[in-house]
């Protein structure tokens, strides 16, 4: 269960504080696939920020399961990260000198999982995004974007987390493949039983998903 | 796969500039060993010129040099006192005389020449030759005809004649040395004077009156100091009735810092009866361009340090800057930002260790004839050999001395080598860690 309380983030621009997130309240359940839209400046990004610890809130609190991760310190924000929360993102951001199978053992090899249980892990997890053992074995620039970007939701699920958080994860891809990454995750979603929030502009997306927020100069406008 | 080679492997991320990075580190840190080669080499050569030459300080009779001048000779209980001095290692000390045609049957090697003929016609308005002490010649017709004297030397210290009279470089061709108490009639000559008095190992000859054996045949590389008699000090003291006579004296110092201290303590203990005189200053002044030296490969060591140090550092911030997203986005799937530094650290050691490979090679080649070339240019502009006598002689060969310092680089310099390239990498790695630090995961989000 994530749960939102009143929360909200204020920047500093110059002499003037910017309000990106303004009191905003809402739940998702476990295993619930949940999609926040807006324009660009709406304050989607900061959101997702906020519940991926990223970013500390100005005020409000983020639940995440029984635990307030805005009381958190930074060791344990660093620890709640790696192993609560996986992140997609619009470029997939992978390790350019790493191979797929390695970027994937990445975030379970800093929440010290064994050597041998990473690499059975990472296999097992790129094939069920769909990619062969050769295309495990390349780097990211050997890969398309379509397959960057699964093997980018093969590390949001290394650590198994509780919640995934993805940013525009479609947006670089043409709409088929787009279409084939949402269906991934939100199978994944349901199998791992994982609740997954994901921003996006694209309202056919959206419509897809179990539950959408709109957001408009950082206030929630529709649910 | 870990931090550690994750580290490694970044190192080669950019194969043109990693080969340029290690390049450059490798032609810092070869002319740091090169420096430190230099440096070190130096140092020992002035230290052993410091502990060996230079550190010795002269004692006469007030008036006198060689058989100029005039005065009264020292005495041994006077050179006692010097041997009680600090930082006075030891004291040779000679009695120097000459042999007349009257108590020796000796014939100089030296041709008298139109020089000897002034030097003897040049005695003084008041000379009158002392009885029986006549110069070596024979009066014809009422012309004398000048033959330059034996000189025979009564020394405590036969096994280091370069401090005798005349110096140059003596080498023992035959025989042996006598030991320095000896009261023996015995004696070590010159090997011109061999020659001319058809001398060898074991013959004798007569001086004072009294037979002497040949027991050494020496070659100082001069003819002046080849046609002397070398004897111990008891016996010329006994045989020319000059007991407990001392024409000179070296009091040899244990450093050449304390040459100057030991002459003030010497003038102090002998006041007015004797001349003192050193040559530190001459020989300060031979080893000023080995110091010089040494100063120069010192900042120039830490020059190339510091330059190496900005260069991985540079390097570095522009990689870190470079990877920023890369650096959110692994802080973001879980990564502490020590384990971060610790990847890059690694990088920033990799391509520092990779220079100093490069580096020790360039060491190894060019240390030794770095080190040449500076001694060289510096010596040969600066160090001129004093021709001359004892002392002055012996610079000349200082100075070329001086020009065979030679720098290796061993094991020691090795280990410097790769210590200083792995602080080199630390420092250079410390601005790129705050860098890191200050990166925020979520500048990830905002980038997208």
């Amino acid at each position: 269960m994530l749960q939102i309380t009143e929360l909200k983030k204020v920047f500093k621009s110059g002499d003037t504080n910017v309000l990106a997130v303004n009191d905003i309240s809402f739940s998702v359940s476990d295993g619930q696939f949940a999609s926040i839209i807006g324009k660009s400046g709406s304050g989607k990004s900061t959101l997702l920020s906020l519940l991926g610890a990223l970013d500390k809130p100005t005020s409000g609190h983020i639940m995440v399961g029984d635990k307030d991760i805005t009381k958190l310190h930074d060791r344990a924000l660093i620890k709640y990260r790696g192993r609560k929360i996986g992140f997609v993102f619009q470029s997939y951001n992978l390790v350019p000198n790493l191979t797929a199978i390695e970027n994937v053992c990445l975030p379970m090899e800093f929440a010290k999982v064994p050597k041998k249980q990473r690499l059975e892990r990472a296999k097992a997890l790129l094939t069920q995004v769909g990619l062969s053992t050769d295309q495990q074995q390349r780097k990211p620039g050997r890969l398309s974007g379509g397959q960057q970007q699964r093997v980018a939701i093969a590390r949001a699920l290394a650590n198994k987390p509780q919640l995934i958080l993805a940013d525009e994860p479609t947006g670089n891809l043409d709409s088929q493949t787009g279409k084939m990454i949402f269906d991934l995750l939100h199978n994944l979603a349901k199998t791992e039983n994982t609740t997954i929030v994901t921003v996006t502009h694209d309202l056919s997306i959206a419509g897809k998903t179990d539950v959408t927020f709109m957001l408009r100069d950082g206030k929630l406008v529709k649910e | 796969m870990n931090v550690i080679s994750r580290g490694i492997r970044n190192a080669f991320r950019n194969t043109i500039r990693t080969f340029s990075i290690v390049l450059i580190l490798g032609l810092i840190i070869g002319l740091s060993l090169a420096m430190l080669v230099a440096h070190q080499a130096v140092g020992q050569k002035i230290n052993s010129v410091e502990s060996s030459v230079g550190n010795t300080v002269s004692i006469s009779p007030a008036g006198v040099r060689g058989f100029s001048g005039g005065g009264n000779p020292l005495t041994e209980t006077q050179i006692a006192k010097v041997q009680k001095l600090a930082h006075v290692t030891s004291v040779d000390e000679s009695l120097s005389d000459r042999l007349t045609t009257s108590n020796s049957n000796l014939v100089s090697a030296v041709d008298a020449g139109s020089l000897g003929q002034r030097f003897a016609g040049n005695s003084g308005q008041s000379f009158t030759p002392p009885a029986g002490a006549g110069f070596g010649g024979s009066e014809s017709g009422g012309t004398t005809t000048f033959t330059p004297p034996v000189t025979v030397n009564g020394t405590t210290d036969p096994t280091n004649l370069s401090t005798t009279q005349g110096g140059g470089t003596f080498k023992l061709t035959s025989g042996k040395v006598f030991s320095s108490t000896s009261s023996d009639n015995v004696a070590i000559i010159g090997s011109s004077l061999a020659t001319k008095n058809n001398l060898k190992i074991g013959s004798t000859f007569t001086a004072y009156s009294t037979t002497i054996t040949v027991v050494g045949i020496f070659d100082a590389g001069n003819s002046f100091s080849n046609n002397q008699v070398i004897m111990p000090l008891a016996t010329v003291q006994a045989l020319s009735n000059q007991a407990g006579d001392i024409t000179s004296a070296t009091a040899n110092v244990d450093s050449i810092t304390n040459v100057d201290s030991v002459t003030t303590a010497v003038k102090s203990a002998l006041g007015s009866a004797a001349d003192v005189t050193n040559a530190a200053a001459e020989a300060q002044t031979t080893i000023k361009p080995l110091k010089s030296i040494q100063t120069i490969s010192l900042y120039s060591l830490f020059g190339a340090a510091v330059a190496g140090a900005i260069i991985i550092l540079l390097t570095m911030v522009m990689i870190v800057r470079e990877r920023r997203r890369e650096i959110g986005v692994i802080k973001a799937i879980g990564a502490s930002n020590i384990k971060i530094m610790i990847q890059f650290m690694t990088e920033a050691i990799t391509l520092t260790l990779l220079g100093s490979v490069i580096g020790i090679g360039i060491g190894v080649v060019a240390g030794n004839p770095i080190t040449k070339l500076l001694v060289n240019n510096s010596t040969s502009s600066s160090t001129t050999p004093t021709p001359g006598r004892g002392i002055g002689r012996a610079f000349g060969g200082i100075g070329n001395s001086l020009s065979s310092v030679h720098g290796a680089v061993g094991w020691s310099i090795i280990l410097y080598g790769l210590v200083g390239a792995l602080v080199i990498a630390i420092l250079g790695s410390t601005l790129a860690s705050y860098f890191i630090a200050k990166v925020r995961p979520a500048e990830v989000m905002r980038a997208e």
